[in-house]
């Protein structure tokens, strides 16, 4: 068990003028859950195969505990990966799979069979042992994959994608078997993901990144609630929060025929820039008359959930200025395509963002 | 945020003297794996150049001397060089008609293996119960050891005892048996007119098509069975007939593998020794450039002569190629 | 069939050609089948008559009694007055077995290089390894003979070995390259992970998953060595007892003193071991060979 650090890691694909991973720092504490995320191509399973030992890195530092790993070669690193397609060897049964590292270690045969059955115990994989992976199914290969990984004891475990082959129901099962498991061996594990429920409901804490640069590292419920910049503000949350360009006033910011008030420390930030991002949760919309800012939408379509319901309509700002919204309400009273509503904001639970830097300027 | 960051992150790293140049013990992935490349495929390469590359080397500096086969214990690798080979190779007109042999011998053993290969692999594509069997057999000729097939040849077109020539004299009425391996020509009168047919070197040809059309029905057949069944069957609704959906569904989806099985067999028919060599020796009108290389070296002894005229051949064929892939380099890159 | 739109003019072109190519089809099924057949029915049949009976009845393609005389005679050693060909197949089984040992041992790290490891010089070397067919195999003869000659290696086994490995070393990793290829890479990633060296991968992993195109490979390169006959003919044709069963036959051939029919009973015996080979393991040779065609 170990800490992992990233210090100004960077890798840059040969034939690329852009680096995958730009100048990744980022710490890792002891037995801690960190999942990397974010769209396709922003560096998350590069960063990974780093720490792996299967990318090259190019410039910066990576360390496991204080062992300096950043050339060694991926035998020597102490680590256990699960791969999204599992990697399971086909021609070798579930028992061999798993306790092929160990064979590779020179562990003695006794030592070997009794982990791998602990190994099994664990992930309820008894009755499977002699068989081979082909004759598994999705959810069995990928606790054969899990098994492999921890029968080992490592360091640190590394997950690249492993719920993304599994359908949706065993998706949300195995997640929480997952996160539980990592509790219970309490082993430092980098897990990455294009899911940010996955992440939200995974780590203990949550990076995300995006083109190759790391927007965010916090626990899930800051990164929901202070997304640092406009990225992750749009990526973490679903539907995603509303982001409106619009104009600042003496006193705030004005959204349609209303103005939303800030705080003192905001407007500071704001540092006389004519627009600022405005930024709405779906949740922050009301559509029951209250205090506070309105806006006049055209509701173009509802999306009933059963327990929720959204709106997706367009907002007039006023001037021939329109944007799309997407608003959290009632599912019981939902108006009808192409009516006219009024939604209400509340203007406690905005976030202001720089329309420049995209960085975040509300506290 | 300035973001740029150096390719080579030696000495100058942005995280400070503490981080990763490459230090003679330190090495990158890439570099290891370069190095296990290289040393995985050292023996093969060892091998390759002593028995290959050398050799075609050695051949280059041979055409250029004058040496006969008794000589060579006592001469070294570098002796007098002399032109006389080469423009030997040029003068002397075996070389040209054994060249005309070769081109002819290539050209008609490769159209006919391909096309043999072609009709056998259609005829074969729909199931039927014993088709795997009659596949195996398809493969004989190519399989089986080139020194028995042309042995059970000869012994079958035997004037004497060879089953063809008793069929042909009992069956079909011939007047006399035919010599088919030792045979230069013969007359044979088609409509009033008189043709001279070269007996043996159609006898080889017939034989080589009969060989190596195995090796593109394997090809062809493989190809075929890559064609998804959807576009048949879409031509089929389209109403075209059997014909049309070969030649508009299914022979553009050949076309790419038969161009490449075109350069190889050439490349094959070209350099081709074993096959003629043991059922006429060169003899009858079939001596092609590598049998005349051979009775030159074994023959004579004229190492310097063998070798210029090995050495032209070669210059032929990668002529010949180089046409080839002028016009056709497309299609082979689609195989 | 159903649904031809003329129903009433059962003559329409589809249906013609359907029906043409329907018999045309088995006639040329039954043609091939007796070109490729007859000659290796024909070299059996023959192998059990005798010479007289040949002679005297060319025509005959069932004999009325199976005359065995041929192969003592043809495996009998020369000086018991036979042909000699049981010393001629150990020879052919020896060179074969080995070649195949060497290629192999040589083509499988080779081809896992190729098809896994990027390093400088990967695309010359193999554009260089099918360059080697582009040259004829008697301009290579030439120099071989001499350099053999000078070094003492002429008429040994040794010399024809590394002959036979170089010429089989580069289709071989033709085929294994391509297999290879088809082997996920994450797995191979999964056992650096698991501690593997390079070694370690490639005799774990790599080579077990490849188990059918090594296979494969293996016979064909038997298939190359067992037939091959020029480099036979330039090395050892001056010891008879150093004869593979195709020089031993090649050069008997000729002989005016030995009955065809004892011929053609060696010819048997070069031949049979091949054609069992080739119909035990079919399937995996022709995958092993076209696997590079499919992808077209």
């Amino acid at each position: 068990m170990s800490t992992v650090s990233y210090d100004g890691v960077s890798r840059t694909y040969p034939g690329n003028d852009r680096p995958a991973v730009d100048r990744l720092d980022l710490q890792i504490d002891d037995g801690e859950c960190v999942v990397l995320v974010g769209p396709s191509g922003c560096g998350k399973s590069t960063s990974l195969r780093m720490l792996a030992g299967l990318e090259d890195v190019d410039a910066g530092t990576i360390t496991i505990g204080d062992r300096d790993v950043t050339h060694l070669a991926p035998k020597d690193r102490d680590i256990a990966m699960v791969f999204q397609n599992y990697a399971l060897y086909p021609h070798m049964s579930v028992a061999d799979n798993i306790g092929f590292a160990l064979k590779v270690a020179g562990v003695g045969k006794a030592e070997r069979m009794r982990r791998v059955r602990e190994a099994a115990t664990m992930l309820d994989l008894q009755e499977l042992l002699d068989r081979k992976p082909r004759a598994l199914s999705g959810g069995q290969r990928q606790r054969v994959a899990m098994g492999r990984a921890i029968v080992r004891e490592p360091q640190v475990f590394l997950m690249d994608e492993p719920l993304s082959n599994l359908d949706a129901k065993l998706r949300v099962s195995t997640r929480s078997q997952i996160a539980a498991l990592q509790r219970r061996l309490g082993i430092t594990t980098i897990y990455v993901t294009h899911d940010q429920v996955e992440a939200m409901t995974m780590g203990d804490r949550v990076a995300v990144l995006n083109g190759g640069v790391l927007q965010q590292v916090d626990i899930p419920r800051q990164l929901y609630d202070k997304p640092a910049n406009v990225f992750v503000a749009g990526f973490v949350g679903s539907p995603a929060m509303n982001l409106i360009r619009v104009p600042v006033v003496p006193d705030g910011v004005r959204l349609g025929d209303h103005v939303v008030p800030l705080d003192r420390a905001t407007f500071a930030r704001i540092d006389h820039n004519p627009e600022v991002i405005l930024g709405i949760r779906p949740e922050s919309c009301r559509t029951t008359p209250q205090d506070g800012p309105e806006l006049h939408v055209r509701v173009e379509l509802v999306e009933e959930l059963g327990a929720d319901a959204y709106l997706y309509g367009t907002a007039a700002l006023g001037s021939d200025r329109h944007t799309d919204i997407v608003a959290r309400i009632d599912p019981r009273c939902a108006p009808v395509t192409n009516a006219m509503v009024r939604l209400t904001v509340d203007s406690t639970q905005v976030h202001v963002f720089s329309a420049s830097s995209g960085q975040r300027l509300s506290s | 945020m300035t973001r740029f960051i150096p390719t080579r992150p030696a000495g100058r790293s942005p995280t400070g003297p503490s981080s990763t140049g490459p230090s003679p013990r330190v090495r990158t992935l890439a570099q290891r794996e370069a190095r296990a490349g290289r040393t995985l495929l050292a023996p093969t390469l060892v091998v390759i150049v002593l028995v290959i590359v050398v050799p075609i080397a050695w051949t280059i500096v041979l055409a250029f001397q004058d040496l006969r086969l008794i000589d060579i214990r006592r001469r070294g690798l570098m002796g007098d060089f002399t032109l006389d080979n080469l423009t030997g190779v040029f003068s002397s007109p075996g070389f040209y008609n054994a060249l005309t042999t070769t081109l002819l011998y290539s050209v008609v053993g490769t159209a006919t293996s391909i096309g043999l290969g072609l009709v056998a692999a259609l005829a074969l594509r729909g199931w039927f119960r014993g088709r795997a069997v009659v596949r195996g057999f398809m493969l004989l000729p190519f399989v089986a050891p080139v020194v028995a097939v042309t042995f059970v040849w000869q012994t079958m077109l035997n004037p004497q005892f060879g089953i063809i020539n008793e069929i042909g004299t009992s069956v079909f009425g011939w007047t006399n048996p035919i010599a088919f391996l030792t045979q230069r020509s013969t007359e044979v009168s088609i409509l009033g007119l008189e043709f001279d047919v070269p007996v043996a070197l159609l006898t080889v040809m017939a034989f080589q098509a009969w060989r190596y059309f195995p090796f593109a029905f394997l090809f062809i057949t493989a190809r075929m069975t890559a064609i998804p069944a959807e576009l048949e069957e879409a031509a089929r609704i389209d109403g075209a007939t059997p014909t049309q959906r070969f030649r508009y569904v299914i022979w553009p989806q050949l076309l790419p593998v038969i161009a490449l099985l075109t350069v190889l067999r050439f490349i094959f028919t070209f350099n081709e020794f074993d096959d003629i060599y043991l059922l006429t020796g060169g003899g009858a009108g079939t001596q092609v450039v590598s049998v005349r290389i051979y009775d030159l070296l074994t023959a004579r002894g004229d190492i310097g002569a063998a070798s210029a005229q090995a050495l032209v051949l070669s210059l032929v064929l990668v002529i010949l190629l180089g046409i080839y892939f002028r016009f056709f380099g497309r299609h082979l890159q689609d195989a | 069939m159903a649904q031809t739109h003329q129903s009433r003019c059962r003559w329409n072109r589809d249906a013609v050609e359907t029906r043409v190519f329907g018999v045309l089809r088995w006639l040329v099924i039954a043609v091939l089948v007796l070109v490729t057949a007859f000659p290796l029915y024909y070299m059996v049949m023959l192998s059990l008559r005798s010479l007289d009976q040949v002679v005297l009845r060319p025509g005959v393609l069932w004999p009325a009694e199976f005359d065995v005389s041929t192969y003592v005679s043809v495996l009998t050693s020369v000086a018991d007055g036979g042909q000699g060909f049981l010393v001629f197949l150990r020879n052919s089984f020896v060179i074969a077995v080995l070649t195949v040992a060497a290629t192999l041992l040589a083509a499988i790290p080779g081809a896992y290089a190729i098809s896994r490891l990027r390093f400088a010089g990967r695309r010359q070397v193999s554009a260089l390894f099918l360059a080697v067919y582009l040259f004829p195999a008697i301009l290579l003869a030439v120099p071989l003979f001499v350099f053999f000659a000078r070094i003492g290696l002429r008429g040994s086994l040794v010399g024809l070995l590394i002959v036979y490995v170089a010429q089989t070393v580069p289709i071989s990793i033709y085929m294994l390259r391509n297999y290879f290829e088809t082997v996920p890479v994450s797995l191979e990633e999964s056992a650096a992970i698991d501690g593997c060296s390079r070694f370690q991968i490639i005799r774990w992993i790599s080579m077990p998953l490849a188990l059918p195109a090594l296979m494969s490979t293996a016979l064909y390169v038997f298939m190359i060595a067992w037939n091959e006959f020029l480099f036979a003919l330039l090395f050892l044709a001056e010891d008879r007892d150093r004869w593979t069963v195709s020089l031993g036959l090649s050069q008997l051939a000729g002989s005016i003193e030995i009955p065809t029919t004892v011929l053609m009973a060696g010819s048997v015996l070069l031949t049979l071991p091949i054609i069992g080979i080739f119909f035990l393991a079919e399937r995996m040779l022709v995958e092993g060979l076209t696997s590079g065609a499919e992808k077209g």
